[in-house]
């Protein structure tokens, strides 16, 4: 059936359509973060701003008229309050006018799902990395379906830290991908490296490298941040797959997009003779097509939410939401 | 040199020394990360870990004796016993896994990774294996760690004649009891599972 999805956690409002897991449409706005960040507020005015234009271009681009559509989905969280609502009443808004059942999506829950659907993954490691969160989730069906933590950060997403650390360097745009396009020919310097079994920590190799800005070169920084930090991250993967017997690796998340992080992880499956695999760029970044796409799993597997109890959760974990059937 | 386990950072080999069998634990090279920091991490950990065997052995606390350590890899005695995870454990067990994480704490080693699966029953007595992940540290959030994972790998009673034989024999355990009471109210222990 035709699902609509809406995602607005943080700097995108994007709009997915999906027709039997088939995605149909996938459109968005994306705020220009500059060198500042996120003002949420602000954000959340872009969001209102654009909330229009995005669903009737992803209504267009699918090709369907609106009174096709049978159910819509929403993020619910996490995400920053303030741009998380912008879905939320869009959504609302929508399922009054064109009569659809309501889906509230996790929003880590979908760049997983999107992750395992396009990868052709059954049962991964998953190592979802993105600006607010950075963990390895894998499926356990008990007490019910859903992704459970096998390991976190212990303080911020590895996508926050490379993002601060851009704006500690002043580059514009101040985000990940700024990183990774400096620190080519870079050389590594010894930085603060963290981890606890499967977890990991970030902040004081942010605070470090920080602390070295202006003494080193900025290649050589970005470099051994991105080394430094990526390492972590491999190290956890690589023992969450051997201790829960995976023979599969994935990713997904905005810091997914970057190819050094996925050259390593693609080093650590060869090693395991396991399987490693992604999405497309388009479903890495925050998009609704992968909202749609959960939603529609949800809405055929009876997980519906009235439209009075649809809220936003700033703090919604993965492994509190239930997951649906394939 | 035949191989009998592989960790995420280690492997695990049975080998022969003078003809005695040894157990060779060897951080290898991961491909994955740069050269400066998987020499670092290789050689920095090696000497740690043997660093707190040595302790521990020093301390009167059961853990295979070391033969010889290498930049990358020690030699220790081969033990053989069964995992307390493949045994159904007894209250004598779980009380004795409880004094023994009681003295390695009084010495300030907090194991990282103390769970059934690496503590081992050689010729009727506890032994503790893989420090792979301990420090050396007297900060009590470490060591109520500790308690946390084996709280998390045992039934609820047998985790309480743990801890209890785990206070009895630590003269200041209140603050670690605490301290993971503190930690089990965060918000990421509240749903997190577990192995």
């Amino acid at each position: 059936m035709p699902v609509i999805g809406l995602e607005s956690s943080a700097h995108t409002f994007g709009v997915g359509i999906v027709d039997n897991g088939k995605v149909i449409a996938n459109e968005k706005a994306m705020y220009k973060i500059g060198t500042t960040g996120m003002i949420p507020a602000k954000v959340a005015e872009f969001h209102i701003d654009n909330s229009e234009e995005v669903i009737s271009r992803a209504i267009a681009a699918a090709g369907i008229s609106a009174s096709e559509i049978e159910g819509i989905g929403y993020t619910m969280g996490p995400g920053l309050g303030p741009c998380l609502q912008v879905a939320q009443l869009s959504a609302k808004m929508l399922a009054k006018k064109l009569d659809l059942k309501i889906a509230a999506v996790n929003h880590c829950v979908a760049h997983a799902e999107i992750t395992r659907h396009y990868g052709k993954l059954k049962d991964p490691i998953m190592l979802y990395v993105s600006g607010g969160n950075s963990q390895i989730l894998t499926i356990e069906d008990k007490p019910f379906r859903h992704y459970s933590v096998a390991g976190e950060t212990f303080d911020i997403g590895i996508g926050n830290m490379l993002d601060s650390f851009a704006r500690n360097l002043k580059l514009n745009p101040a985000w990940g991908s700024s990183i990774e396009k400096h620190s080519k020919g870079g050389k590594y310097l010894q930085l603060p490296y963290t981890v606890k079994g499967m977890d990991f920590s970030f902040t004081g190799l942010l605070t470090r490298a920080t602390e070295l800005i202006g003494k080193n070169d900025i290649a050589d920084l970005c470099f051994s941040l991105q080394e430094t930090a990526f390492s972590a991250l491999c190290e956890a993967t690589e023992r969450a797959m051997l201790l829960k017997n995976k023979r599969e690796i994935g990713i997904c998340g905005g810091v997914a997009q970057n190819k050094r992080l996925r050259s390593m992880l693609n080093q650590v499956a060869i090693e395991h003779k396991s399987r490693f695999s992604y999405a497309p760029d388009e479903f890495n970044a925050d998009n609704g097509a992968m909202i749609a796409f959960v939603a529609e799993r949800m809405l055929e597997d009876g997980m519906s939410t009235p439209i009075n109890k649809c809220e936003i959760k700033q703090r919604y974990r993965a492994d509190t939401a239930r997951l649906p059937r394939d | 040199m035949i191989q009998i386990n592989e960790g995420a950072e280690a492997k695990i080999y049975k080998t022969e020394i003078l003809g005695k069998e040894m157990v060779l634990k060897r951080r290898e090279t991961k491909k994955y990360r740069v050269k400066e920091l998987d020499e670092k991490l290789r050689k920095e950990r090696t000497r740690t870990e043997a660093r707190i065997i040595t302790r521990l052995s020093g301390s009167g606390i059961k853990v295979p004796r070391i033969a010889a350590i290498g930049l990358f890899s020690i030699y220790m005695e081969k033990l053989s016993g069964k995992l307390l995870k493949d045994l159904k454990p007894t209250v004598k067990q779980m009380t004795e896994a409880g004094e023994l994480l009681a003295r390695m704490h009084e010495v300030n080693v907090a194991h990282g990774d103390f769970t059934p699966a690496n503590l081992m029953l050689c010729n009727n007595q506890l032994y503790v294996i893989d420090f792979g992940l301990s420090e050396v540290t007297n900060s009590s959030e470490e060591k109520a760690l500790d308690l946390l994972l084996m709280k998390r790998s045992v039934s609820p009673k047998l985790y309480s004649i743990f801890e209890n034989s785990y206070r009895n024999s630590l003269g200041k355990s209140t603050e670690i009891i605490n301290r993971l009471k503190e930690i089990e109210k965060r918000g990421r222990y509240q749903t997190r599972t577990l192995a």
